[in-house]
């Protein structure tokens, strides 16, 4: 039938959860609206900004771009799940220790960008770096402390200082 | 706002043909959606039945053979072909163009067989493909035919797939000896749409240029084997002046459309410059003997 | 990172942003992020005609479609209008009478969820009147030509003819003198986060908005005025905010309204978010601008005149446009010395959505044309075009003196000479054709432009600004204050400067932010304002504050209350250290001995108001700012020479006089974001493309916004001049790097390739088929 609700079950930040849809819903609606996790922003809704950024079994991808039903058994993690019991990711203690944050719109995309850059790659190139948040718009900050920031976090956790 | 749709996720290929075979037109597939669900927010696409694919995990695979080439499932992502060790040694123009190819985010969750069967003739997939010869697998719940790569495009946004087929793969056979590919678009920005595109694949024999395959990005209503180009350089030794004019026979083959990044009398220089510059790149790996 | 500036406990130096670990977790709370119990969703019915008549609105279908709960038009409002100032109110909630742009407002629809808003919206039934239109000003200049409002004829919505001087004279005693057009494209704002709000009300009598508005000041009066309520009943709450760059969010738009009257109606909340399409084809624009410029010179490159033709498209309403033009003129005569000046500048209204404030408000035009048309001259005379910007730079004025324009800008401290020398010397800057090299089809160069921003903007009635410093007992410290952070980083410096001025530390404050109810009026952030007068009430609430302290400490000594100092939390008296306490101690001591006192510092910035006065805008004379800034900038580019596509290079420094950089690190960041997002963006990418009112470019991958890939590591440096105006001598901070960036990366550009690009952005094609002209040895534009 049509728009008959299906079931969704996923992994968000740890946490199990089973919910019923609707199949046209968005990745970032159920984030957002069902779960109440606010903290995935919705610039565009058309795959342009990047401030929907999740990680979806590890890597970056646009959570508006998502078909809700498509995140079916996958590990979904948002902003919320990236600090551990209250103590900030080495990129969320750069980016604040660095003055890379502005209005913070787009931050929480920065973070899920960067997160899956240096899970999978923990000594980047600038050049890498950039291209990681290629995707992701900032309108304030120029990008350079971003860039910065990152690069401070990836030689804090390669445990260099 | 996305209209309602009924939904299936079929757990086979075999579900999902039989699905396509009962619902023919009625019916559309999503891969990774990242350029169904465009066009479906806008309103413009509203689909009865929703086929969702990307499940499908027997598409998605890199299989490499010294006799068959590289076969790529439908299914596979854009970053999986970029970061294929496989892929980088043997065909690295592929993943040459996918590391310009919009960004990180949509590669990591888009296919190479939604790219092509979105069949947009400023996409990057579709020309590196016809460059290489590509074949591309599709199957109905009936039967499997085999296709050329550069046969798919039948107008813009129209591809040669019948109401009741998927794609299933893409199969790129491996290059003759002293052969070079190379991809390159005119990016405004990293990962931008090319307002225009080449790819280029040049096979030497003795220093002369023995086979030649152009095919341009964003210059038709669909990817375009410049064919009056590659005339231009077949049988003979290949110079920087000899790429040039094959730049110029290609932008009188092409037909580019205006719009807000340039006026077709722009692309059709660009496409000069871009068959020019990406055919002393393949050249230059024709020499060294890499694709 | 890490430098340190003047001799202060927490300013002058990295100061971390209060608000920072609320943004990186996700806590921070959008508007959007905002859901109240029983909310609603609003959608908005547009125009389809750019200019029509509106005869007949029918919602009876969409009334009765299940789910929804009210629907209104612009009959609702009661003949409401609105403006920014009083005299040009000429606007509606939601049209009425006609439409006056492509997807202008004419009602909206509350229903339990989005899709049935939408969906009510299709059904709701206009009939117009097509009428015909105007796109541009020159269309609408035209004798005959169709009016967009039916009482301002010609179309013109604000026009000023100022004269300084004798220009007429000074040409004619020229060496040298040049006339060029240049023109500014349509640009959008450029923040992330779309427009959105939520509204209720709790009783009849009382509204709360919550909306992403960087001045929450224009809804709590225009709210207040268009329902008849006292002001003390509009609550505006602000959420985080996710930038503002002048219009739209800081201003109405018509989701405000729909929520505002769909809550009334419904009595439950009412939630609106705009979507991509809705920003980028009806909020508001940067004016584009043609901008005609004569200047003189003398054989060795002195300015004798200037004069400046301004025709700006202000779209359909007049919004802040007389501001505007005022900008655009009033700062001609700065950063070089000026003796004759003339203006004249126009805004029309046409068929378009409204142009408003962006940042880099009205100068960004007259200055790049200015400092673009300097280098041309440079170029025709034979000098360097650094020397020649060193020589008629305006001098730092002497500790006590102040610099006057011919039009009345009285100017307190200038950095521009120590800026433009700075950034020369980061680059290495050795002439023009050093500048410059060629490798195969790619050409390199780098170009140098200057430019100047006003700051703690003064207009009429928008001025007050004040700030509530309220000790609690235990000596932790509420900082209430009306100023607005977009992302600028005002919460955190005004924090940071009652924190300097209390003596404690900045962990001690919990700022408090915008509410109306509790937090004292402020006009919001627009015209680089916050920082000075939010500074300065920053400064008298906190001392105010010390000063009731400092009595009481007085009396535990035994000594006057000027004998005694605070610092590092010690209270001690100066010549004396040995009688001290602790800063706790002090607040205790205060409020717990009988009686005990209550202490809250209060207070109000008075530069805004009392400084020389305000600025005339028809004659053109006086201050619009409190202090100015000034900016130099190298810019670095690649132009790649068979395409005409042009990138820039790591090789990009600024140097910025603030006056005092407060928090160093936040004034660079500014810098590069400023530099970058708006004024790199709109000379290499962004314009809108308009055919007749539409938007043909209304979405993200067509109108490209810069990204990271892309962005050149700006290194900024500081210069500093402390002025007398400003809180611990600072001025506004950045936005004249958006002023800057345009005039030296069309500089680098030249220099690289012989080619003037004159009108903004130079895309890709813009810049080959001038290479080509070029080539063919057709005359430069």
């Amino acid at each position: 039938m049509k728009g008959e609700m299906m079931e969704l079950k996923l992994t968000v930040n740890g946490k199990p959860y089973e919910l019923m849809v609707k199949p046209k819903t968005l990745l970032v609606d159920v984030l957002r609206n069902e779960l109440k996790l606010t903290g995935t922003k919705t610039g565009c809704r058309t795959s342009s900004c990047g401030a929907c950024t999740v990680n979806i079994d590890g890597r970056a991808v646009r959570s508006c771009s998502v078909l809700a039903l498509q995140a079916n058994g996958h590990d979904v993690v948002s902003i919320e799940g990236v600090a551990s019991g209250g103590k900030l990711h080495p990129i969320q203690q750069a980016m604040v220790d660095h003055g890379a944050i502005e209005c913070g719109f787009c931050t929480p995309g920065m973070v899920m960008s960067a997160r899956a850059l240096l899970n999978e790659n923990p000594k980047p190139t600038r050049e890498e770096v950039r291209e990681a948040i290629q995707g992701n718009l900032c309108a304030d900050e120029g990008y350079v402390k971003y860039i910065e920031a990152i690069e401070i976090a990836a030689e804090e956790m390669r445990g260099g200082k | 706002m996305i209209s309602d749709f009924e939904y299936f996720a079929p757990k086979t290929v075999a579900k999902a043909l039989s699905l396509l075979a009962r619902y023919k037109e009625k019916a559309k597939i999503i891969a990774g959606g990242q350029s169904i669900l465009v066009i479906m927010k806008q309103g413009l696409l509203k689909p009865q039945y929703l086929i969702d694919i990307k499940g499908l995990a027997a598409l998605e695979y890199i299989k490499y053979d010294e006799k068959k080439g590289l076969r790529i499932g439908a299914l596979t992502i854009h970053r999986a072909v970029e970061k294929s060790p496989l892929v980088q040694k043997y065909f690295g123009v592929l993943s040459e163009m996918e590391r310009n190819l919009a960004t990180i985010q949509t590669r990591n969750w888009g296919t190479l067989g939604g790219n092509l069967c979105h069949g947009d003739p400023a996409g990057d997939v579709a020309p590196v493909l016809i460059a290489l010869g590509a074949k591309l697998k599709l199957a109905s719940a009936k039967k499997e035919r085999t296709i050329e790569a550069e046969e798919f495009s039948k107008d813009y946004l129209e591809v040669a797939l019948r109401p009741d087929e998927m794609l299933t793969e893409i199969l790129v056979p491996n290059p003759p000896p002293r052969t070079g590919v190379a991809h390159d678009k005119l990016m405004v920005m990293k990962g931008d749409m090319g307002i225009v595109g080449a790819a280029v694949s040049i096979t030497l024999s003795d220093g002369v240029c023995q086979d030649a395959r152009i095919a341009l990005s964003n210059c038709a209503p669909i990817p375009l084997r410049a064919k009056e180009a590659e005339k231009v350089l077949i049988g003979k030794k290949i110079s920087d002046a000899l790429l040039a004019e094959a730049g110029e026979a290609a932008s009188t083959e092409v037909s580019p459309v205006d719009d807000v990044h340039g006026s077709a009398e722009y692309k059709k220089e660009m496409a000069k410059v871009f068959v020019r510059r990406v055919g002393a790149r393949a050249l230059e790996r024709a020499t060294g003997g890499r694709a | 990172m890490g430098e340190t500036f003047g001799n202060y406990s927490v300013i002058g130096k990295t100061i971390p942003r209060v608000d920072a670990r609320a943004k990186v977790t996700g806590e921070a709370k959008y508007a959007a992020d905002i859901e109240l119990p029983d909310m609603l969703w609003g959608q908005i019915k547009r125009s389809p005609y750019p200019h029509a008549r509106i005869l007949n609105i029918d919602t009876s279908k969409a009334e009765k479609l299940p789910g929804v709960k009210a629907v209104t038009t612009g009959k609702d409002f009661g003949g409401f209008k609105w403006g920014w100032s009083r005299e040009t109110r000429d606007e509606e909630p939601f049209a009425v009478g006609k439409v006056r742009y492509l997807y202008e407002g004419v009602a909206a629809v509350a229903a339990v969820d989005e899709d049935t808003a939408e969906e009510a919206c299709d059904l709701i039934e206009v009939e117009y009147e097509p009428l015909p239109g105007v796109f541009d000003p020159f269309e609408a200049m035209k004798e005959g030509a169709p009016l967009v409002h039916e009482d301002r004829p010609g179309n013109i919505c604000v026009e000023y003819h100022w004269n300084f001087g004798d220009v007429e004279k000074a040409f004619a005693e020229s060496y040298l003198v040049r006339e060029d057009t240049f023109q500014t494209p349509r640009m959008a704002k450029g923040y992330l986060e779309p427009p959105a709000v939520v509204a209720h009300w709790p009783d009849p009598n009382h509204v709360v908005f919550q909306g992403a508005k960087g001045s929450p000041y224009f809804p709590y009066r225009i709210l207040a005025r268009l329902f008849n309520l006292p002001l003390s009943n509009v609550r505006i709450i602000q959420p985080f905010i996710g930038s503002d760059f002048g219009g739209t969010k800081n201003d109405m738009v018509h989701c405000d309204y729909a929520a505002v009257m769909l809550a009334k109606k419904t009595g439950r909340p009412v939630k609106l978010q705009y979507t991509e399409f809705d920003e980028l084809t009806t909020c508001l624009r940067r004016h584009p601008m043609w901008i005609t410029i004569k200047t003189g010179v003398t054989k060795d490159g002195m300015l004798k005149a200037t004069y400046v033709k301004a025709i700006a498209d202000g779209g359909a309403y007049t919004r802040m446009s007389p501001l505007t033009m005022f900008l655009t003129g009033t700062c001609m005569t700065l950063p070089y010395k000026l003796p004759n000046f003339k203006y004249d500048g126009m805004n029309y209204f046409t068929n378009n959505p409204s142009s408003a404030a962006m940042r880099g408000h009205g100068l960004y035009h007259s200055r790049f044309a200015a400092d673009v048309q300097l280098d041309m001259m440079a170029e025709e005379l034979g000098i360097d075009p650094v020397e020649m910007r060193l020589k008629n730079a305006i001098e730092n004025p002497e500790p006590g003196k102040v610099y006057e324009t011919v039009n009345g800008v009285h100017v307190a401290s200038c950095g521009i000479k120590e800026c433009i020398e700075k950034v020369a010397g980061a680059v290495n800057w050795k002439g023009v054709k050093e500048a410059k090299r060629v490798e195969g089809d790619k050409a390199y160069a780098v170009g140098i432009a200057a430019a100047t921003y006003n700051s703690g903007t003064k207009l009429s009635a928008h001025n007050a600004c004040a700030a509530i410093v309220r000790i609690c007992e235990d000596g932790s410290v509420n900082y209430l204050t009306g100023a607005s952070d977009v992302g600028q980083g005002s919460d955190t410096v005004t924090c940071a400067i009652a924190a300097e001025v209390l003596g404690i530390g900045l962990e001690d404050i919990d700022l408090k932010r915008v509410d109306s109810a509790f937090t004292p009026v402020d006009p919001g952030s627009y015209g680089s304002r916050v920082t000075v007068l939010a500074g300065q009430a920053a400064i008298n609430a906190a001392t105010d504050a010390k000063r009731q302290l400092l009595e009481v400490a007085a009396k535990q000594f035994g000594v006057k209350p000027e004998e005694v100092e605070i610092k590092n939390k010690q209270v001690f008296v100066k010549s004396n250290p040995e009688k001290n306490m602790s800063w706790e101690r002090l607040v205790r001591t205060a409020c717990y001995e009988t009686p005990g006192k209550v202490i809250i510092g209060r207070g109000y910035s008075t530069q805004g108001i009392s400084l020389l006065g305000l600025a005339d805008f028809s004659r053109g004379f006086g201050d619009i700012g409190t202090n100015y800034s000034f900016t130099a900038q190298a810019v670095g580019v690649e132009v790649d020479t068979e395409t005409g596509l042009v990138k820039c290079t790591d090789e990009s420094v600024i140097a910025h006089d603030c006056g005092f950089p407060l928090n160093p690190p936040a004034v660079e960041t500014q810098c590069q974001g400023g530099s970058y997002h708006q004024g790199i963006a709109a000379a290499l990418y962004e314009e809108f493309k308009m055919d007749k009112g539409l938007t043909l470019n209304a979405n993200l991958a067509d109108y490209k916004r810069p990204r990271a890939y892309e962005a050149p590591m700006t290194r900024v440096e500081h210069v500093i001049t402390n002025d007398p105006y400003g809180p611990f001598g600072a001025k506004e901070a950045s936005e004249g790097s958006c002023c800057s960036a345009p005039p030296a990366l069309v500089s680098a550009i030249y220099n690289a390739t012989g080619v003037w690009i004159k009108d903004l952005p130079t895309q890709p094609e813009k810049v080959f088929r001038a290479l080509k002209a070029k080539k063919e040895g057709k005359k430069s534009l």
